[in-house]
């Protein structure tokens, strides 16, 4: 399962509460050490992990518990909360409509996934019977459009690019005139991969948002991303409007923890993971249902206020 | 006390309460610079092991000593145990009129089929020829893409189209460069999953059917975590793989990508040398031809001490 070992390692961390006979802060601090410990090596940001230590102990304050409160299922559901709260629970995203046109634009790193991740969201979409297609507005990378163009005849979907136009911007706003006077409903712009150090890349990605106007930016990311994703994924979020996330590469062995905290760099929702290579490895995410999941709890939403 | 301790007294031993006040936050110093858990747990073991036979001078200060001792451990987990001259094998396989080859392996999206043009464009500049092999037979535009990187690089690319045996291609490559005296193939291979077992199989196949002179694992510089579970296990793989009868073979060193995205957070280069043992024979450090950089170790060494 995605994200395996993250929730087995805050399991085992949390078992301790059941076979501690007392709860008291020595116990707490040792079931928040090794919860920290998990989500470390699952790669969340070090800060994110300083700040969900210390809003548990905030909840589970010893001294200001009334007595009688049950402290281990207090524990569990300040965990709980904390992990919702570090993936974005309760922030919505952009919801497609029919019958007009919608565009989506994809950025992120280079080499995240985003070109591979378009064609799984036009299928997933055109699977539902939406009108929907795709735009190469990647002019960098050697092969892009031949990329996206075979991806795309795969999977049936139309596609716009060329292979001598150097400005990506008016590819961008090309491609979706073209689909918008053709009635199409998902309109789908990939972007060249960058990097927050690349000024003229990230401007460059200005100028393809101002072209397009999209009516939502997704961030694509790479599952194993380290310690670098909260700059990166930040610098994102300001240069562009990221609305949501995508996690790639799920289906690897990456815990995935940083790319998944860093939605609280973006304050956007997780929307989909990848999970292969292929069109159909694509899963739409829900943040309370997937921490259950994590965490091996039954239905809990009754728990959290989101 | 500690301060006055530390700064105070006369020549003494080190004990765990010296080390509890300055290990933990040099921990936290790796993790947030990107070195993998468990190896800045290992290196700050190593460091308190070290220092606990060595006595502290009356005027050396605890925290100086210390963070002396991790600089001397980060700089001998770098320094190479064993060199890799390609020029000088490729010279000695010319020697021989035969090729030399190189294969790049690695997870998906990484930099495999740009580094491979680096290395060309690297190798053209000492003169040698080169021929492209399109060994990633998986991959929508992958054949495309090192098209582009022939035409502008003006090598030729050997390619059998999409979906046949990479190790056919490779095979193919080698016969061809052979014939026409190019001093150098270098394969490509698609990008897998080190989970994945068939694909780690028809890497494993491919480098016993064709013995190349070098395999290089491309891995990326912004990778957490992962990055030694995918070394240890494409290594893993590539014994575990090996034909009855068929000397066994690993990974012989590392092209470490993306040094441009991550500022100091250098210290995925440490948790993949130390988990291979093998030098990092390059780093990439953008998206031209040019941008393929030998490893300075005292600047990784001083990034991660800053
Ligand atoms: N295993 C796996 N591979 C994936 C997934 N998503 C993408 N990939 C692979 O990751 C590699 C890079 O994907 P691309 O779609 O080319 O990435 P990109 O972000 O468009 O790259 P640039 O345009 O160069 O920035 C390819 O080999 C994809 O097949 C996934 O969910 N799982
Ligand atoms: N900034 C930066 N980008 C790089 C570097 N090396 C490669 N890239 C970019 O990373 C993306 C993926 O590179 P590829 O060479 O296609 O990666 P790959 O490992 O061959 O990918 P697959 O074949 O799909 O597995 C491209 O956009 C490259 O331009 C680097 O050192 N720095
Ligand atoms: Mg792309
Ligand atoms: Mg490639």
């Amino acid at each position: 399962m995605v994200l395996g070992e993250l929730g087995a390692s805050i399991k085992n961390a949390l078992s301790k509460l059941q076979t501690s006979p007392v709860i008291d802060e020595e116990v707490l601090d040792m079931v928040l050490k090794e919860i920290s410990a998990g989500l470390l090596r699952a790669d969340v940001n070090i800060k994110i992990v300083k700040s969900i230590k210390d809003n548990i102990k905030k909840i589970v304050d010893f001294e200001e518990l009334a007595a009688g409160t049950n402290k281990r299922k207090l524990i569990h559901q300040a965990v709980f909360k904390e992990l919702c709260a570090m993936l974005g629970s309760g922030l919505n995203s952009y919801q497609p409509q029919r019958g007009r046109p919608n565009v989506i634009m994809f950025v992120g790193l280079q080499g995240s996934g985003k070109t591979t991740t378009c064609t799984k969201y036009a299928w997933h979409y055109a699977r539902k019977g939406w009108r929907t297609c795709l735009i190469c507005a990647d002019t960098f990378r050697a092969g892009a459009f031949d990329q996206l163009k075979q991806n795309a005849t795969k999977a049936k979907i139309p596609f716009y690019g060329s292979y001598t136009d150097t400005d990506p911007a008016k590819i961008a706003a090309d491609g979706v005139n073209q689909f918008k006077a053709e009635n199409y409903e998902i309109i789908i712009v990939d972007t060249s991969g960058r990097h927050m150090q690349q000024e003229a890349l990230f401007e460059e990605m200005q100028q393809v948002n101002a072209a397009v106007d999209p009516d939502e930016v997704i961030f694509v990311m790479d599952s194993s991303i380290g310690q670098a994703v909260q700059s990166q994924a930040e610098a994102f979020k300001k240069a562009v409007d990221v609305g949501s996330v995508i996690v790639t590469k799920l289906d690897g062995h990456a815990s995935g923890g940083g790319a998944l905290s860093a939605v609280s760099s973006t304050r956007s929702p997780v929307i989909f993971i990848g999970t292969g290579e292929h069109m159909d490895d694509f899963e739409p995410f829900d943040v309370n249902r997937f921490v259950q999941r994590l965490l091996g709890m039954g239905d809990m939403t009754g728990l959290i206020d989101t | 006390t500690s301060w006055l301790r530390s700064h105070f007294g006369t020549a003494r031993e080190l004990d765990d309460e010296d080390f509890a006040s300055v290990i933990p936050r040099l921990r936290e110093k790796l993790i947030t610079k990107n070195v993998a858990v468990e190896v800045a747990d290992d290196v700050c073991k190593s460091v308190e092991k070290t220092m606990s036979s060595t006595k502290l001078g009356t005027f050396d200060s605890l925290q100086g000593a210390v963070e002396k001792s991790m600089i001397e451990a980060l700089r001998r987990i770098l320094r190479p145990k064993r060199e890799i001259n390609i020029l000088r094998e490729v010279a000695a396989s010319k020697a021989k009129n035969r090729p030399y080859s190189i294969v790049l392996c690695g997870v998906n999206g990484v930099g495999k089929s740009t580094s491979l043009a680096k290395l060309t464009y690297w190798l053209q500049q000492s003169n040698y020829s080169v021929l492209i092999a399109a060994g990633d037979t998986f991959r929508g535009g992958a054949v495309e893409q090192l098209e582009v990187h022939g035409r502008c690089l003006n090598t030729p690319v050997f390619q059998m189209g999409y979906a046949v045996d990479p190790s056919a291609v490779a095979k193919g490559a080698i016969a061809q460069a052979t014939k026409t005296n190019a001093d150098v193939v270098i394969i490509d291979t698609a990008g897998r999953m080190q989970d994945h077992e068939s694909r780690m199989r028809a890497l494993a196949k491919l480098i016993h059917d064709n013995q190349p002179g070098l395999v290089l694992f491309v891995g990326e510089a912004i990778v957490g975590n992962n990055g030694i579970d995918q070394l240890r296990k494409f290594n893993q793989c590539l014994h575990d793989f090996t034909p009855m009868n068929c000397p066994t073979r690993g990974i012989d060193g590392l092209i470490l990508t993306k040094f441009d995205t991550i500022d100091d957070k250098v210290g995925a280069a440490v948790s993949m040398v130390y988990e291979l043992g093998q030098p990092i024979v390059f780093v990439g450090v953008g998206q031209t031809y040019q941008d393929l950089k030998v490893i300075e170790e005292d600047v990784v060494v001083s990034a991660l001490m800053a």
